[in-house]
C-alpha cells in the first residue's frame, strides 16, 4: 500500500551564469511513495511554480534508466543510492516520513553546473568522438557468421557496453576522473573484432582528449564501480591501461 | 604519439608512479628489511654485514643513485597527481565517500609525505650526520654500526618517531602494491581479491619487520 510523506528537501540552487550557487529548503508534502524521485520533483515544481518561485532545473528523459541523462548526488550518494538505479528509478518509498533530502549535482571540475541540479556533461560527448565509433565498409550487410564471436567475449562487450555515460563515476570519484566512462567505451569495441581497426589510436585519442578537458587520473579506489547504476567493473580500467600501455608501445 | 607526451598523460603518469614504487621497494625496501633482520643476531654479525655491503661499492653506489633518481621521480609525479586531482574533483558540498575507499588510499599523499622527511632524517641519523666508533671484528678495525643504531634507540622518543614512521610505510604499501598492478592492467577486482589482500598482508608483515629493531633495541636496555 501506498502511503503519504512529508520530505523537507535541500537543493542546491544556482541560476544560469551564477559563478555559485547556495542550498535552499523546500518542503515536499504528501508525496506518494510510489512516486519516483523525480515525480517528487515535479511535484515539487508545481508548487514552486504556482508560489511565483523559479522551479528547479534538472535533467531528465526516458525515467526507465536507461538514456543516461538523470542524476545528482543525493544524501551524499550519487543517484541517491548505490544499488545500481539511476535517479529516476529511484522511489520515494527509499525515504522515511520527515526526511531531510540534500541534492546537489554531480560535481566535478569538467562538469560546469549549468542551473540547478543541470551540469554540462558533454566532456563525455567530446570523449566518445575520439574514439566511440567503428569504422565500416558500406555495401551490403556483411553476412553475419563471417565474424564468429566466444561468447564469452560477446558478454563481457554487452557488460561494458551498458554504460549510459551518465557521469555517475566522475561525480563519485574524488579525483573527478572519468576512468571507468572511458574504460567501459573502450572496452566495448577493444574485446570485438569489429573494433579493432581503430583501437590503438582510440585508446590514446581518448585518453588525450579526457586528460586535455580536465578530468583527473585512477587512484585506483573504485568509488566510482560503487556508484554506477549499471554495475560497469574496475576491470575494464584495467583493461583501459592495459590497452594505453600498448598503444603506446606500439605507436 | 611521443614519448613524453605519453609519460605527460594520465595513465602514462601513474605508471611512472608505479614503476619508480616498485623499483624503491623490490631494490631498496625489501634488502634493507632484510639486513635489518641481522640486528637481532648481535654486533659481529651485524657490524660484519655492513662492513661487507660497504665493500660492494659498484653496487651500492648504483642502487643509491637508482633510488635517488626513483625518489625524484616519484615525488614529482606524485605531487603533480595529487594537485592535479585534486583541482579536478573540484568542491563538493554533500558527496560521501563509501567504505570501498580505504583510509590506506585516501592518506596515499600524507603517508608519502611522510615517508620522505622520515627518509630524510633517517639518513641523517644513521649515515650523514654521525661520526661511526670503530670496533674489532676479526682483525679488522670495522664501524660500530651495531652499537650506533643500539645507543639510538635508547631514546624512546627515536623509537616512537621510528614507530610512527612505520605505521606510514605500511599504510602507504598497502595500497600502492595493489594499486600500481591494477595500474599495469592486471585486473585486482573489488570484493575478494587474493592480491589486494596479499597487498595488506606484505604491508603488515614489512612495517612490523622494519619496527622490530627499534623495539628490541629498547628491549635489551630495559632488560
Amino acid at each position: 500500500m501506498a502511503e503519504k510523506i512529508n520530505v523537507t528537501l535541500k537543493v542546491w540552487r544556482q541560476a544560469q551564469g551564477e559563478k555559485t550557487g547556495r542550498f535552499e529548503t523546500y518542503q515536499a508534502a504528501d508525496i506518494d511513495t510510489d512516486a519516483s524521485f523525480l515525480e517528487m520533483l515535479d511535484i515539487v515544481n508545481e508548487g514552486l511554480t504556482l508560489s511565483g518561485i523559479e522551479p528547479i532545473a534538472f535533467e531528465h528523459d526516458c525515467r526507465e534508466g536507461i538514456c543516461g541523462c538523470c542524476g545528482a548526488v543525493v544524501n551524499g550518494k550519487t543517484h541517491g543510492s548505490h544499488e545500481r538505479t539511476t535517479l529516476c528509478q529511484l522511489h520515494m518509498r527509499k525515504f522515511k516520513n520527515n526526511d531531510q533530502i540534500v541534492i546537489e549535482p554531480f560535481r566535478a571540475k569538467p562538469f560546469t553546473i549549468i542551473k540547478d541540479l543541470i551540469v554540462d556533461r558533454s566532456g563525455l560527448d567530446a570523449i566518445i568522438r575520439e574514439g566511440g565509433y567503428v569504422e565500416v565498409k558500406t555495401g551490403n550487410a556483411p553476412e553475419a557468421s563471417t565474424t564468429p564471436i566466444q561468447k564469452e567475449l560477446a558478454e563481457a562487450a554487452m557488460d561494458a557496453a551498458e554504460c549510459i555515460g551518465c557521469g555517475a563515476c566522475v561525480a563519485a570519484c574524488p579525483n573527478g576522473a572519468a576512468m571507468l566512462f572511458v574504460s567501459a567505451k573502450v572496452s566495448q569495441y577493444a574485446l570485438l573484432p569489429q573494433g579493432h581497426p581503430e583501437r590503438t589510436r582510440r585508446a590514446l585519442d581518448m585518453v588525450n582528449k579526457m586528460d586535455e578537458l580536465g578530468f583527473g587520473s585512477c587512484s585506483n579506489e573504485y568509488e566510482c564501480a560503487v556508484a554506477c547504476p549499471k554495475g560497469i567493473d574496475v576491470k575494464n580500467i584495467a583493461r583501459l591501461n592495459r590497452e594505453f600501455i600498448k598503444a603506446s608501445l606500439m605507436s | 604519439m611521443n614519448i613524453m607526451q605519453t609519460v605527460l598523460s594520465s595513465i602514462g603518469q601513474k605508471v611512472l608512479l608505479a614503476t619508480t614504487g616498485l623499483i624503491m621497494f623490490l631494490l631498496f625496501l625489501i634488502p634493507h628489511m632484510l639486513g635489518n633482520i641481522l640486528f637481532l643476531f648481535g654486533p659481529d654479525l651485524f657490524n660484519s654485514y655492513a662492513a661487507h655491503l660497504h665493500k660492494l661499492v659498484p653496487v651500492v653506489v648504483g642502487i643509491e643513485v637508482l633510488m635517488l633518481v626513483s625518489i625524484i621521480a616519484h615525488m614529482n609525479t606524485g605531487i603533480r597527481i595529487a594537485v592535479a586531482n585534486y583541482l579536478s574533483a573540484g568542491k563538493r558540498e554533500s558527496l560521501k565517500s563509501t567504505p570501498e575507499r580505504s583510509l590506506a588510499a585516501r592518506l596515499m599523499p600524507w603517508t608519502g609525505a611522510m615517508i620522505f622527511i622520515f627518509i630524510a632524517k633517517h639518513l641523517f641519523d644513521f649515515t650523514l650526520g654521525v661520526d661511526k666508533m670503530q670496533v674489532e671484528l676479526n682483525g679488522h678495525m670495522v664501524d660500530d654500526v651495531y652499537g650506533m643504531v643500539y645507543a639510538y634507540f635508547q631514546n624512546p622518543g627515536n623509537v616512537l618517531f621510528y614507530l610512527l614512521f612505520m605505521v606510514a610505510v605500511g599504510f602507504h604499501l598497502s595500497h600502492a602494491l595493489q594499486s600500481a598492478l591494477q595500474t599495469y592492467g592486471l585486473y585486482i577486482p573489488r570484493e575478494g581479491s587474493k592480491i589486494k589482500l596479499l597487498s595488506k598482508f606484505v604491508a603488515i608483515a614489512m612495517a612490523s619487520t622494519f619496527a622490530i629493531i627499534p623495539i628490541s633495541a629498547l628491549i635489551y636496555f630495559y632488560y
